[in-house]
Formats: structure tokens, sequence, C-alpha cells
């Protein structure tokens, strides 16, 4: 036997790259048109078109996820694909598990768009679809994730370039993500109720939410910039060093910075304080990337006249510098006071979008094709004229968001009087103030959904009659894995690792104890310190083999990879679930719902109104002068899910309850501009037609009860007795006051808990009992 | 709010304390890229270039 390495050819499997392209292709197409629909609707409310199913509040969760998991998505897994093959220099490790991959993923999207418009939502942002496709959602990645690591397993090429570290990251912490921030128990076969609730709920929300961010829409496209722009300029990364310290970096501080989505809120203001400081740090390694990436563009700068590739991937990358620019600057919380529930956020989430992740698919796309096809691009004048009509797109999308955001935040935040009145207590002022900002809006969006048409256009002529082709190379394959094997034991136990691990842990104990506690955590420090040259002295160790090993193992890399995106997540979430329990709140905590206002509450959950309306008084004079004492986190403990939203387009409605009478709500969602003139919600004439789900309701409270709710005891009669008498109560009402309604339409049951929003009663003992919700 | 089981004065350290943990990952990871020798720094930013059959 011997051991020469033998000579093989290697055909990679490119038929799943373009599966995933078209894909992306088109689903970009849907997610944008769905974009622009919404788009229009606020700047003319009537194409809503009175129907269900096409409501704003039930679209934007389509767009959003559309946007991020179809369009995205797809072009993550094409682009991931095709560079992982060529940077190990093997064929993706099963054509099976790359097919299940591609089709799962397509008929997850196609469940999502089915049923996202029904009105089966979870309510939660980019996080609304019903738990038998999160399950899919799951399963489906972790077929991704076997696939992806058993092709690395089978590499010819040791190391692993810096690209394919960032598809590490991307594979675990969405993993990690997606299942922590989906946990629910189901009450039916398309609802369920997430495990957790109030101020845990916004905090593992938005845990998910920003890392989401970072995780799918950032690190896989960050890894897409290290392997396709030096192929696309022909040149080698500026700086291979700055790449590895931009990956550590940014994993590790990534993860902290969710809590800036709720800031001057009901949230422990330490946790927002964390939130804000590692934002503010995610400048550094952020603009490391984004400099690491124009530089590669050295000397190759002239291409961009004539390279429409290299000009969007430069547009691209400048994006991710813009939007990493001003991100952490609207998580300063100064500046997130008046940024926050106002356009400003969507301006900047598009910026990031467009910009950034569309850029760099157009500009990978278009670089792919020839190469999928084995034919030149139809037309690179088509494609340099999307590139310009997607820019002016973004620019008029953005620029509008930004006027109309601090035009929002100046109007509902300003007052008079030395701050005892306010200058526009119409909430409506702000909305018909920056209307004309709505179309402009819808312009630009609709000019960079013309562009990605054309895109799909240039790339169906220039496959239309090529022969799809698959790439081939040729390498030697060593009979003995090239690769030092390090294995999980030896990559984690062994000095190095255990030393810095005490050193965080004395360093944590230091600065978080006193007394004592902190005195002895400050000797561990320098003990370690001391340990630490004495072993290096007498061992003579390096530590350098250690680490250069890691480079060639993927298994603790990724363990290590895990480790780094871990901490962060265990030190804001475990000490908030840990406390957040009825009998830890003090001040006021929330009367619980009767089993009709959970119902009214499942019907506004269904219709999307968090997209639009707040439940969160923020600790702001604007805020308290206008909808009252700022929210506290007992007002919502019993919330699952919780709704405080991120985006106030009408007012917030945490003490809505009592404000108007139930006729007011009653014919205020029948035509909201009959009680508001110049209002844009929505109307919903099927509440006044469809009957209330009851059927469901004792299951749905058993199910609130196990979540920790205080429902009473009651049998299925007991608990029908109850939602009848409420609600002849409330059309009572509704008829005293000239309305006439049957008492089981779902519009009683909606303005049922309407009528509850923020009512809550005070909590004198330390230890005070959960209350039982009134029958 | 929560009862006194968070402590509520982080704020004093907190920004020493998260700045140190940012400080510590960023020098350690510079450390050890500044480190990587030349030939292999050279290998891997290569990775990328090599060209299959259609390209």
């Amino acid at each position: 036997m011997t051991n020469n390495p033998t000579k093989t050819v290697i055909e990679f499997d490119d038929r799943t790259v373009r599966h995933f392209m078209v894909a992306s292709i088109f689903w970009a197409i849907v997610a944008m048109l769905v974009g622009v629909v919404i788009a229009t609707q606020l700047a003319f409310w009537q194409v809503n078109l009175n129907s269900p199913y096409l409501t704003f509040g039930r679209l934007r969760p389509l767009h959003t996820n559309a946007a991020i998991f179809a369009f995205v998505g797809n072009m993550m897994f094409a682009g991931i694909y095709y560079s992982l093959q060529r940077l190990v220099k093997a064929r993706l490790a099963s054509d099976f598990l790359s097919k299940l991959h591609f089709w799962g993923w397509q008929a997850i999207i196609v469940a999502a768009a089915i049923t996202l418009p029904l009105g089966l939502t979870r309510g939660k942002e980019y996080a609304e679809l019903i738990w038998p496709i999160n399950i899919a959602v799951a399963l489906i990645w972790v077929v991704f994730a076997i696939n992806f690591f058993w092709t690395i397993a089978r590499r010819n090429e040791p190391s692993l370039y810096v690209a394919i570290w960032f598809y590490i990251a991307t594979i675990i912490t969405v993993a990690m993500l997606y299942i922590v921030n989906h946990l629910s128990l189901p009450t039916s076969f398309t609802h369920s109720y997430p495990v957790f609730g109030g101020v845990q709920d916004a905090l593992v929300e938005w845990w998910y939410g920003h890392n989401a961010v970072a995780f799918f829409l950032t690190t896989p496209i960050l890894g897409i910039m290290y392997y396709y722009l030096p192929k696309a300029a022909g040149r080698p990364v500026y700086s291979y060093r700055l790449s590895i310290v931009h990956f550590w970096s940014l994993v590790f501080v990534y993860i902290w910075a969710g809590p800036h989505h709720l800031l001057n809120t009901a949230l422990p203001s330490w946790l927002q304080s964390l939130g804000m400081i590692f934002s503010l740090m995610l400048w550094a390694p952020s603009w490391g990337g984004m400099l690491n990436g124009l530089l590669t563009l050295r000397g190759a700068w002239h291409q961009l006249r004539t390279d429409p590739v290299l000009k969007f991937f430069a547009a691209g990358v400048t994006f991710y510098g813009m939007a990493t620019f001003e991100g952490p600057l609207l998580a300063i919380k100064s500046v997130n006071a008046l940024s926050h529930y106002s356009d400003w956020t969507i301006g900047h989430v598009h910026s990031g979008t467009l910009g950034w992740n569309g850029f760099m698919a157009a500009g990978m796309f278009y670089w792919l094709a020839p190469r999928l096809w084995n034919r030149k691009l139809y037309s690179p004048s088509l494609a340099n004229m999307h590139f310009w009509l997607g820019l002016v797109g973004i620019l008029l999308y953005v620029a509008a968001m930004w006027v109309s955001g601090i035009t929002q935040g100046l109007m509902l935040s300003a007052t008079r009087e030395s701050g005892t009145v306010l200058a526009y207590p119409n909430f409506l002022d702000a909305v018909t103030s920056t209307k004309s900002l709505m179309h402009i809006r819808a312009l630009g969006g609709a000019m960079y959904l013309s562009g990605f048409i054309m895109l799909a256009w240039n790339i169906f002529k220039t496959a239309h009659g090529a022969e799809p082709v698959n790439g081939t190379i040729e390498v030697f394959v060593e009979p003995a894995h090239p690769a030092r094997p390090m294995g999980l034991k030896r990559g984690f136990i062994n000095a190095p690792v255990v030393y810095s691990m005490l050193y965080v842990l004395f360093a944590v104990g230091w600065a978080a104890t006193s007394g004592i506690y902190s005195a002895f955590s400050f000797v561990g420090i320098f003990s370690i310190s001391l340990a630490l040259l004495i072993h290096k002295d007498v061992s003579k160790a390096t530590w350098n083999q250690w680490y250069e090993q890691l480079l060639e193992n993927s298994l603790p890399f990724t363990a290590l990879t895990t480790l780094a995106v871990v901490i962060g997540g265990i030190v804001q979430i475990v000490p908030t679930i840990i406390v957040n329990k009825a009998e830890c709140i003090e001040g006021v905590r929330q009367i619980p719902y009767t089993p009709l206002e959970l119902a009214g509450r499942d019907i506004y959950v269904r219709e999307g109104c968090y997209n639009c309306h707040s439940q969160m008084i923020r600790t702001l004079v604007g805020d308290v002068l206008r909808y009252g004492a700022y929210s506290k986190l007992g007002e919502s403990i019993y919330d699952y899910p919780f709704q405080w939203g991120s985006k106030r387009t009408g007012p917030d409605l945490a003490r809505e309850g009592g404000k108007y009478p139930s006729i007011w709500h009653f014919h205020h969602m029948r035509d909201p501009r009959q009680i508001s003139p110049g209002s844009i919600m929505p109307n919903y004439p099927w509440l006044y037609t469809q009957k209330t789900e009851v059927d469901l309701l004792p299951h749905k409270i058993e199910v609130q009860r196990r979540l920790g709710v205080p429902f009473a005891e009651q049998t299925p009669e007991e608990l029908t007795q109850c939602v009848t008498i409420q609600e002849q109560t409330i059309a009572a009402d509704l008829k005293a006051a000239g309305a006439e309604i049957p008492p089981d339409r779902e519009i009683v049951a909606l303005i049922s808990y309407l009528q509850k929003l923020g009512k809550s009663e005070k909590v004198n003992s330390t230890s005070a009992q959960a209350p039982t919700a009134s029958k | 709010m929560f009862h006194r089981i968070l402590v509520e004065d982080w704020q004093r350290a907190l920004t020493i304390l998260s700045f140190g943990i940012f400080a510590a990952v960023f020098l350690l990871t510079l450390a050890r890229a500044l480190r990587l020798g030349r030939d292999r720094v050279r290998h891997l930013e290569a990775l990328p270039l090599e060209k299959d059959s259609h390209e």
C-alpha cells in the first residue's frame, strides 16, 4: 500500500446552487412586491381592500419573513454551497440532503405565504410562523447543518478559510436563537402560546430579533463577501489577519446587543445599559470588516466603471458600513428616545436589507450566472441600469424614512409650557404630516423592485438555451487526512482555554461583587497570572500549536464559536427568567384576562395590531403626557406573547382600557376615519360578522394556566357562561349607545380586550400571592 | 420594579466591565492574528482565488 497522494477530479454539485439562486430571485420579487403593496397602504389606506387577508397587519409579517427567510435565506444557501465546495475542495456530501434542504425550505416558505395572510401567527416579530412550521424550519436547518459539516469532514483542503468560520457561526447561532425564541405550548394545530411572557418574552424576542439580523442577514453575507469579493476583484482579501479579528470580535459582541430594542421601556435598566454599550462597541468589528472588504478592491477600482458585479459589491459593503454606523447610533439611549417607534428604524433596517443584503445578492448572482450556465451575462448594461435604479430607489426610500422618522419623533415628543403640555396632542398630526413621505417611500421601493425584475430577466436570458454546468477541479487526495485531528476534548481541556476561563471568571467576580468576594477574585486574577508565567517557564509550552490546530479542526472550532455566542445570552436572559415571576413583582401587577378578553387578545394578535400599535409607555415625558404613567414590568407579566411592539404607526394602547366608551371602538374598528379623520388604519368589517372562537378557550386557558397565568378553575360550562355574560354586557352597552350587534361577534371580544388594557392592581406585600383571574 | 433580587446599581461597573470583556476578546484575537505565520496567511488568503473548470 502506498502513501502517495492520488490525483482525482471532483465534480461540484452546482445544480443545488442554481436551484437556490433561482428560488432566491423569485422570492425576492414576491417579498419586494408585498413590501411595495404595504408601503402603498400607508399612503392610501384603501389599498387594504377591506379584505381580511390583505391588511397591513397581516401582510407586513409576510413581507418581513419573505425578505429574510425566503430571499436572503435562499441567497445565503446558494452562496454558501457554491463557495464551501470550492474552499474545501469537495463535492457537497449528500445529494439527497441537498435536495431535501432545497425542497424542504421552499415548502416552509409556501406554508408561511399561506398561513400568514390567513392570520395564523404567533404574534412575535420575525417569529410569526406557527409551531408546525417552526419545527419544520428547525429540522431543515439540521439537514443543512449535517450537509455542511459532513462536506467539511470530507474536505481535501485542511485549512478552514475565514468565510467558513462565518458560515459555522451562522449555523450554530441561528439554531440556538430560533429554538429558544420559538419554544411554545400548542393549543391546536395552528395556534400556540410562547413559553415566555411579559418582559421575559420581550427580552428573548429581541435577543432573537436583533441576532436574526446579525446571524442571518450579516454573518453569512460577510462570509460571502470574504469569498466572492476577492474572486470578483481578482486579488486576495486586503488583510487576512484583520478578518480573524473581525470574526471573533463580531460574533462575541453581537449577541449582547439585543436589549437596545427595548431602551427606555420597563426592561431592567442594567440590561438596557448592557445593550447600549455593546451596540456601541460593535462599531469596531463592523467597520473593521467593512474596510477589509472595501480595501480588497485596492488596485481594482477602475473596474467599477464597467463591471456591475464589483459595483454591487462596493455599494453593498458601503451600505454595510452605513447601516453599522447608524445601528449603534440608534442604540444610544437619548437618540433612541427620538428614533424608536418611528420610521427612522424602518429606514435603518432597509438600508441594511436593500443596500447590504440586496446588493450583495445581486452582485453574487451576476457573478454566478455566467459560471453556472457557462455563458456570458446576457446584458451587463441592463445590470448597470439595475444598479443605478436600485441605488436611487434605496436613497429615496431611506431618505424619506429618515425625514419621516425624525418628524414623528419630534412631533410626538414635543411639549409646550415648560414641558407640561403636548405640542401636538392629536397623534394623527404626525401621521398626516408625514403622508407625502409615504408616497416617496412607495416610489423608492417600486424602483428597487423594478431593478430586481431586470435582474430576473437578465439571468433568465443568460440561462435560457444555455446548458447548466457543474464546475470540476483536480485535487490530490492524500491517503491520510492532512489535518491534524484534535478532538473536542483536546480542544478544550488544555492550558490556554483553562487559563482564559479562569481569568474571565475571576474578572467577573471582581467587577460584579463587593467586599470579601471582590478581594478574593482580585487575588484570583493575580494568582492565575503568576501560575501562567510559572507554567510557561517550566513546561516551555508553545500555545501557538493549539491555535493553529484549531484552524484545521471544525469541531472544537464550532464548540468555541458556540461558547462565544452563548455567553451573552446567558448573562442577559437567565436572571430575567429567574425573577420574572408574579410573586417577585413590586408596585403594580396586571389583572389577568377573563376568558372573553383572552379571546379578544387572540383576535388582536391574529390581525397583527402589534405591527402598528405598541403597548409600552416609555419613561419619557412625551410618552407619559400622551398615554399616562409609564409602563411597569408587572403590567404585562401575564401577556403570552408580549405585545410591546416596535413601531407606532398608530398610538400606544398600553392604557387604552376605559379611555373611550365601547361604542367608540365599535365605530372605530368599522371605519376609523369616521372617528379619527385622517387615519390610515384599515377597516375591519369581518369582525362584525365572524363569531368569536370559544370552543378552544378551555384548552387555551389550561395552557395559559400551565404557563403560570392564574386563571380560576372552571368547568367548560362555567367558562361558556362566563363568556356569554360578558358578551351580553358589552352588547347591551353598545345597544344603549345606539349600535346593535349579536353578542357572539368578534368585535365584542376585541372590545372586551381593548377595554382591559392597562388594568392592574397595586401590590403592597413584598411576597404577595398572585391574584386569580376574574370570571 | 422587581424585588431586590436584581442589583440595580450595576451601572457603576457595567461600562468598565463591558469594555474590559470586549477589550480582552479583541486583544486576544488580535494577538493570535498577528502571530499567524506569513506563509500560512498567504495560503489562506489564496484559497478563494483557485479556479475551477468554468472560471
